[in-house]
């Protein structure tokens, strides 16, 4: 099958580029919350009241909103990565 | 079935025939083909020749013709950009036209350029067809002199030939040349000529023969633009979140006649005249969707640039930082987004990006080298590409930029002598799964989880070289302390609950409902108290002091479950079967309530001194 233009549609990005400020916004208020939390936790904490899965869950969920977050935040500005 | 073959078998007959027709015209010339009439217009009005041949060709043979040459002198083979052809009359079709290399032609006529231009129909014996052919020729107009002072005007010559070059013969023709200005010095006067305002026309002549040639040179003033771009570099980068970034690299020279001595900006200032060939400003049009334009040179921004918004295009009118004069040159970059779906197509995971190759730079522009870069996003693959014309394709690379692990495929193709009808566009098929998109919102969560985990490692770590037997002794107890105060709080949440079911009892007195209600309380009391038993055992021998103090939290306790205990009985087996009187029930339950709060008071004493 040869593909031809009129068979096609126009691309348009998945995630409409007016909401992309939105976006880094609540998602790196979120990671930042939870990465506020995390190195609150690490900090207080000692060694003997230390919970390791409490530290890998809190991080994981501040990576991972911040990971989205940082990449709106990119195309947001301009970068088009 | 057998209708089916005989249709196949005729078609192998007719396109063997129709190869062995182009066979035997390619590797000749027909002398039967002739040209009735030509006129050609030779338009000088701008820095380029763009001479337009107006022919009717009449075939005099006995066979059919479907197609026919076009010469240009070897001497043009530099010079020459773009050369198309049309059948003039309805719709004007463009006619396919090609470039004869390697042909017996070629070693016949090793000096001359030659063209196949396929008809649209073939041209029946005695029949005639009218076509135009458009050539377009860059740096033919040759300034002279070649240097000038700021106030001169700018003088060029061209030199080129009267006749129509052509492999046939021609009945008639005529020749007319526009020019700029009505300000001619010189023109070669073969009669007939005339001269009016800023046209000149020559002819009609009589029949000439094949290749006839006559030195046309005309030396007149032109100071419209002389501006070559020397060295354009056009990047398009595709990204799939919708975007699409455009910028050129353009090195811009003057190549009109050279200033002579210095600049003086005051002249330039007062005197309209002065500076007459330079360039201060031109407009380049972009597209309408057109966004973030920005145009910056060496130095930085210029902000001398303006942009309109027309309705199917954006204008940017740009001022260059200092006017041009023959034989200076400026570098700048401009740039701008566009988004994706003005030139992106999608099916699943194929895409098409249908895009101009070159685009639009200033009126009547010459290009001389162009490097078209196109930027795919990372993990694009079976990428294939049709250009517009002939261009060469430059290996492809690599590129790394934001978030790339394995590099984003890059399409290279460069191209030489272009003019404004190389304005078309190419088309990029190529796949890119839709699931690699995740890929980078992906990496920026990795590398910050193991900044994370780094600082998790970090905590952990103990460089200290003696132990501090006493603070960690006291860090330890704290730690123990803090899951005991965890385990007091569930006993105090048990209670609370506790007080909500009874005071349901006490208005509802359902007693198997209420039973079976604390079953979990109760199993969730029990639970916490023996784990701060447990826990207190751990301190026993470390803590004296805080043990005592856990002893006292926990008789405390029991006191408190006691007084619990006495409340559930009294409702269960008193208030509910009514042996109680009411003054007599209210005067217990004080007196309960009272003592409730007398521990609560002293428990919450000691979980104080333990925080």
């Amino acid at each position: 099958m040869t593909l031809e233009i009129e068979n096609m549609t126009r691309y348009i990005s998945p995630i409409n580029p007016t909401v992309f400020p939105l976006l880094a916004l609540i998602l790196l208020g979120i990671g930042i919350f939870f990465t506020a939390w995390f190195f609150v936790y690490e900090v207080t904490s000692t060694k003997f009241t230390r919970d390791i899965f409490k530290e890998l869950l809190i991080s994981l969920v501040a990576a991972l909103f911040s990971g989205f977050g940082v990449l709106f935040l990119l195309l947001w500005v301009g970068i088009y990565v | 079935m057998k209708f089916y073959a005989s249709w196949s078998s005729l078609f192998k007959v007719l396109a063997f025939l129709a190869l062995f027709c182009c066979l035997v015209n390619c590797g000749s010339i027909n002398p039967n083909l002739n040209i009735k009439s030509a006129d050609i217009t030779i338009n000088l009005h701008s820095q380029i020749t763009k001479i337009t041949n107006k022919l009717i060709v009449e075939n005099k043979g006995q066979t059919v013709v479907s197609n026919l040459y076009f010469t240009l002198d070897g001497k043009q083979k530099e010079q020459l950009s773009y050369i198309s052809a049309l059948l003039r009359g309805h719709g004007r079709p463009e006619l396919k036209v090609k470039k004869i290399k390697n042909s017996e032609i070629n070693k016949a006529y090793p000096d001359k350029l030659f063209y196949s231009i396929e008809l649209k129909d073939p041209l029946q014996p005695e029949r005639t067809v009218p076509i135009e052919v458009e050539v377009v020729l860059t740096h033919e107009l040759i300034p002279h002199p070649k240097v000038i002072l700021q106030k001169e005007k700018q003088l060029v010559k061209y030199l080129g030939n009267l006749y129509l070059f052509s492999p046939y013969s021609v009945n008639k023709q005529t020749t007319t040349v526009i020019l700029p200005s009505r300000n001619i010095e010189n023109y070669t006067k073969i009669k007939p000529v005339s001269q009016s305002d800023s046209t000149i026309s020559y002819g009609p002549f009589d029949k000439k023969g094949a290749f006839s040639q006559e030195e046309l040179i005309i030396h007149f003033e032109n100071n419209n633009k002389f501006l070559t771009v020397t060295k354009l570099e056009r990047t398009i980068e595709v990204s799939h979140w919708g975007n699409i970034a455009v910028e050129e690299t353009i090195d811009l020279l003057h190549t009109g006649a050279l200033l002579k001595g210095s600049f003086s900006r005051y002249e330039y200032a007062r005197e309209g005249k002065s500076g007459q060939s330079s360039v201060q400003s031109f407009d380049t049009v972009l597209p309408a969707a057109a966004s973030d334009i920005y145009y910056r040179d060496e130095i930085g921004n210029i902000s001398t640039s303006h942009t309109r918004i027309k309705k199917d295009s954006v204008e940017l009118n740009l001022k260059l930082r200092f006017p041009l004069f023959g034989g200076w040159k400026t570098r700048y970059t401009i740039g701008y987004n566009v988004p994706s779906y003005e030139y992106l197509y999608n099916l699943g995971n194929d895409y098409i990006l249908d895009m101009r190759l070159l685009d639009h730079i200033y009126d009547d522009m010459v290009v001389d080298e162009m490097t078209v870069k196109i930027i795919l996003p990372e993990g694009s693959n079976s990428i294939k590409l049709e250009l517009p014309y002939v261009s060469s394709r430059l290996p492809g690379s690599l590129q790394y930029t934001y978030l790339d692990t394995t590099g984003r495929p890059v399409i290279s193709v460069a191209k030489k002598n272009l003019v404004e009808n190389h304005i078309q566009n190419f088309q990029l098929k190529y796949t890119f799964p839709k699931l690699l998109m995740i890929q980078e919102p992906l990496l920026v969560t990795v590398a910050l989880y193991l900044l994370f985990l780094l600082v998790i490692i970090y905590v952990r770590l103990d460089f200290s070289i003696d132990k501090d037997e006493i603070s960690e002794s006291k860090l330890r107890v704290a730690g123990q302390c803090e899951k005991i105060l965890a385990a007091q709080d569930r006993r105090v949440s048990s209670y609370n609950e506790l007080d909500d079911k009874l005071s349901y009892l006490k208005t509802n007195k359902d007693v198997n409902a209420y039973l079976s209600a604390i079953k979990g309380i109760q199993q969730e009391y029990k639970n916490a108290t023996a784990a701060v038993t447990e826990l207190a055992q751990k301190l026993k021998g470390e803590a004296g002091d805080v043990y005592d103090r856990i002893q006292e939290l926990q008789k405390h306790d029991k006191a408190l479950k006691e007084l619990y205990n006495q409340q559930q009985s009294m409702y269960i087996d008193k208030l509910v079967p009514g042996k109680i009187g009411r003054q007599q029930f209210v005067d217990a339950e004080a007196a309960i309530a009272k003592k409730k709060e007398e521990y609560v008071e002293k428990i919450n004493n000691v979980v104080k001194s333990l925080q």
